[in-house]
Protein backbone atom coordinates (compact mmCIF):
# COMPACT_ATOMS: atom_id res chain seq x y z
CA UNK A 1 0.00 0.00 0.00
CA UNK A 2 1.26 3.43 -0.90
CA UNK A 3 0.45 6.36 1.32
CA UNK A 4 1.44 10.01 1.26
CA UNK A 5 1.08 12.23 4.31
CA UNK A 6 1.50 16.00 4.06
CA UNK A 7 1.93 17.78 7.38
CA UNK A 8 0.98 21.43 7.32
CA UNK A 9 1.19 24.01 10.06
CA UNK A 10 0.14 22.60 13.46
CA UNK A 11 -0.32 24.95 16.36
CA UNK A 12 -2.26 24.20 19.56
CA UNK A 13 -3.15 26.66 22.29
CA UNK A 14 -3.78 24.82 25.57
CA UNK A 15 -4.05 21.11 26.42
CA UNK A 16 -5.66 20.25 29.76
CA UNK A 17 -5.48 16.60 30.82
CA UNK A 18 -6.97 15.17 33.99
CA UNK A 19 -5.10 11.89 34.07
CA UNK A 20 -2.89 9.66 31.98
CA UNK A 21 -2.92 6.14 33.40
CA UNK A 22 -2.50 2.39 32.76
CA UNK A 23 -0.16 2.19 29.79
CA UNK A 24 -1.30 5.38 28.12
CA UNK A 25 0.62 7.85 26.02
CA UNK A 26 0.43 11.56 25.34
CA UNK A 27 2.68 12.30 22.42
CA UNK A 28 3.49 15.73 21.09
CA UNK A 29 5.60 14.63 18.18
CA UNK A 30 5.88 11.89 15.60
CA UNK A 31 5.99 8.13 15.96
CA UNK A 32 6.22 5.11 13.70
CA UNK A 33 4.49 2.37 15.68
CA UNK A 34 2.47 2.47 18.88
CA UNK A 35 1.12 -0.60 20.66
CA UNK A 36 -0.67 -0.05 23.93
CA UNK A 37 -2.51 -2.78 25.81
CA UNK A 38 -4.33 -2.71 29.10
CA UNK A 39 -6.18 -5.44 30.97
CA UNK A 40 -8.41 -4.71 33.92
CA UNK A 41 -10.11 -7.38 35.99
CA UNK A 42 -12.83 -6.89 38.59
CA UNK A 43 -15.03 -9.97 38.28
CA UNK A 44 -17.82 -10.77 40.76
CA UNK A 45 -15.59 -13.52 42.14
CA UNK A 46 -13.11 -10.90 43.25
CA UNK A 47 -15.51 -9.90 46.01
CA UNK A 48 -14.53 -11.97 49.03
CA UNK A 49 -16.94 -12.13 51.94
CA UNK A 50 -15.13 -14.17 54.48
CA UNK A 51 -13.12 -14.28 57.64
CA UNK A 52 -10.04 -12.19 58.14
CA UNK A 53 -6.89 -13.69 59.60
CA UNK A 54 -6.91 -14.40 63.32
CA UNK A 55 -4.86 -11.46 64.41
CA UNK A 56 -7.46 -9.09 62.99
CA UNK A 57 -10.31 -10.64 64.98
CA UNK A 58 -9.43 -8.73 68.07
CA UNK A 59 -11.77 -7.61 70.81
CA UNK A 60 -12.79 -4.39 69.10
CA UNK A 61 -14.17 -6.23 66.12
CA UNK A 62 -16.04 -8.67 68.30
CA UNK A 63 -17.72 -5.82 70.15
CA UNK A 64 -18.99 -4.32 66.93
CA UNK A 65 -20.80 -7.51 66.08
CA UNK B 1 13.09 13.53 9.24
CA UNK B 2 10.93 14.11 12.26
CA UNK B 3 9.33 17.35 13.24
CA UNK B 4 10.37 19.70 15.96
CA UNK B 5 8.04 19.90 18.95
CA UNK B 6 7.81 23.20 20.77
CA UNK B 7 5.97 23.39 24.08
CA UNK B 8 6.21 26.67 25.93
CA UNK B 9 4.76 25.52 29.23
CA UNK B 10 4.28 22.06 30.77
CA UNK B 11 2.93 21.42 34.21
CA UNK B 12 2.52 17.89 35.61
CA UNK B 13 1.26 17.63 39.17
CA UNK B 14 1.96 13.98 39.94
CA UNK B 15 4.12 11.48 38.09
CA UNK B 16 3.81 8.15 39.89
CA UNK B 17 4.23 4.35 39.53
CA UNK B 18 7.03 4.22 36.96
CA UNK B 19 5.66 6.88 34.67
CA UNK B 20 7.79 9.13 32.57
CA UNK B 21 7.76 12.72 31.36
CA UNK B 22 10.10 12.67 28.40
CA UNK B 23 11.31 15.94 26.93
CA UNK B 24 13.29 15.26 23.80
CA UNK B 25 13.35 12.58 21.14
CA UNK B 26 13.55 8.88 21.94
CA UNK B 27 13.97 5.70 19.97
CA UNK B 28 12.11 2.99 21.82
CA UNK B 29 9.73 3.00 24.76
CA UNK B 30 8.68 -0.20 26.50
CA UNK B 31 6.40 -0.03 29.51
CA UNK B 32 4.99 -2.79 31.66
CA UNK B 33 2.86 -2.67 34.80
CA UNK B 34 1.20 -5.26 36.97
CA UNK B 35 -1.01 -4.09 39.79
CA UNK B 36 -3.00 -5.95 42.42
CA UNK B 37 -5.38 -3.64 44.23
CA UNK B 38 -6.79 -5.16 47.42
CA UNK B 39 -9.42 -3.19 49.28
CA UNK B 40 -10.50 -4.40 52.71
CA UNK B 41 -13.10 -3.48 55.26
CA UNK B 42 -10.57 -4.15 58.00
CA UNK B 43 -7.00 -3.03 57.89
CA UNK B 44 -4.76 -5.97 57.08
CA UNK B 45 -1.65 -6.04 54.93
CA UNK B 46 0.36 -9.06 53.84
CA UNK B 47 2.38 -8.66 50.68
CA UNK B 48 2.88 -12.43 50.30
CA UNK B 49 -0.81 -13.28 50.57
CA UNK B 50 -1.66 -13.17 46.84
CA UNK B 51 1.08 -14.36 44.53
CA UNK B 52 0.85 -12.70 41.13
CA UNK B 53 -0.39 -15.88 39.48
CA UNK B 54 -3.86 -14.77 38.44
CA UNK B 55 -4.75 -15.42 34.79
CA UNK B 56 -4.85 -11.70 34.08
CA UNK B 57 -1.14 -11.47 34.87
CA UNK B 58 -0.20 -14.45 32.70
CA UNK B 59 -2.54 -14.47 29.70
CA UNK B 60 -1.10 -12.86 26.60
CA UNK B 61 -2.95 -9.76 25.45
CA UNK B 62 -3.64 -9.96 21.71
CA UNK B 63 -2.35 -6.95 19.84
CA UNK B 64 -2.76 -6.04 16.19
CA UNK B 65 0.29 -7.15 14.24
CA UNK B 66 2.75 -4.55 13.07
CA UNK B 67 3.75 -4.63 9.41
CA UNK B 68 1.16 -7.24 8.48
CA UNK B 69 0.89 -5.50 5.14
CA UNK B 70 3.88 -3.91 3.45
CA UNK B 71 3.37 -0.17 3.66
CA UNK B 72 5.17 2.47 1.63
CA UNK B 73 4.68 5.78 3.36
CA UNK B 74 5.91 9.14 2.22
CA UNK B 75 5.68 11.97 4.69
CA UNK B 76 6.15 15.54 3.55
CA UNK B 77 6.63 18.16 6.21
CA UNK B 78 5.43 21.44 4.80
CA UNK B 79 5.91 22.99 8.19
CA UNK B 80 8.30 20.93 10.35
CA UNK B 81 6.91 22.27 13.64
CA UNK B 82 4.39 21.11 16.23
CA UNK B 83 3.71 24.07 18.46
CA UNK B 84 1.79 23.81 21.71
CA UNK B 85 1.52 26.79 23.98
CA UNK B 86 0.75 25.04 27.26
CA UNK B 87 0.09 21.55 28.59
CA UNK B 88 -1.42 20.92 31.99
CA UNK B 89 -1.56 17.33 33.31
CA UNK B 90 -2.87 16.55 36.77
CA UNK B 91 -1.73 12.94 37.07
CA UNK B 92 0.44 10.47 35.18
CA UNK B 93 0.26 6.98 36.63
CA UNK B 94 0.89 3.27 36.07
CA UNK B 95 3.56 3.26 33.36
CA UNK B 96 2.26 6.09 31.24
CA UNK B 97 4.26 8.59 29.26
CA UNK B 98 3.89 12.23 28.42
CA UNK B 99 6.32 12.68 25.57
CA UNK B 100 7.39 15.94 23.98
CA UNK B 101 9.39 15.04 20.94
CA UNK B 102 9.47 12.27 18.43
CA UNK B 103 9.89 8.57 18.97
CA UNK B 104 10.02 5.44 16.89
CA UNK B 105 8.26 2.61 18.69
CA UNK B 106 6.09 2.55 21.78
CA UNK B 107 4.96 -0.65 23.46
CA UNK B 108 3.04 -0.56 26.70
CA UNK B 109 1.19 -3.14 28.74
CA UNK B 110 -0.81 -2.73 31.92
CA UNK B 111 -2.53 -5.45 33.93
CA UNK B 112 -4.67 -4.55 36.92
CA UNK B 113 -6.68 -6.82 39.20
CA UNK B 114 -9.04 -5.58 41.88
CA UNK B 115 -10.01 -7.64 44.93
CA UNK B 116 -12.39 -6.45 47.61
CA UNK B 117 -12.79 -8.17 50.96
CA UNK B 118 -15.63 -7.54 53.35
CA UNK B 119 -16.30 -8.97 56.78
CA UNK B 120 -19.08 -11.51 57.18
CA UNK B 121 -22.20 -10.17 58.78
CA UNK B 122 -23.10 -13.30 60.80
CA UNK B 123 -21.20 -16.43 61.57
CA UNK B 124 -23.97 -18.79 60.36
CA UNK B 125 -23.79 -17.16 56.94
CA UNK B 126 -20.10 -17.72 56.77
CA UNK B 127 -19.26 -18.35 53.18
CA UNK B 128 -15.85 -17.81 51.87
CA UNK B 129 -15.53 -17.09 48.21
CA UNK B 130 -12.25 -16.43 46.65
CA UNK B 131 -11.34 -15.60 43.10
CA UNK B 132 -9.21 -17.95 41.03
Amino acid sequence: MNMTVVNHHLSVGHIAIGGVASASLVLIGDSETIQLASAFDTPPESLIIGPFPEKQNNKKNEEKR
Amino acid sequence: MSRLSIVHFLRANAVVFSSVVQIGDSQEIRLSARALAVQRQLEYVDSREFPLLFPIFIKPIPTPPIDAEPLCRHTLHNCPLIAVHSVRVIGISSTSVVHIGSTKTVEAESRVKHIRQLTERRKEHASSRRSD
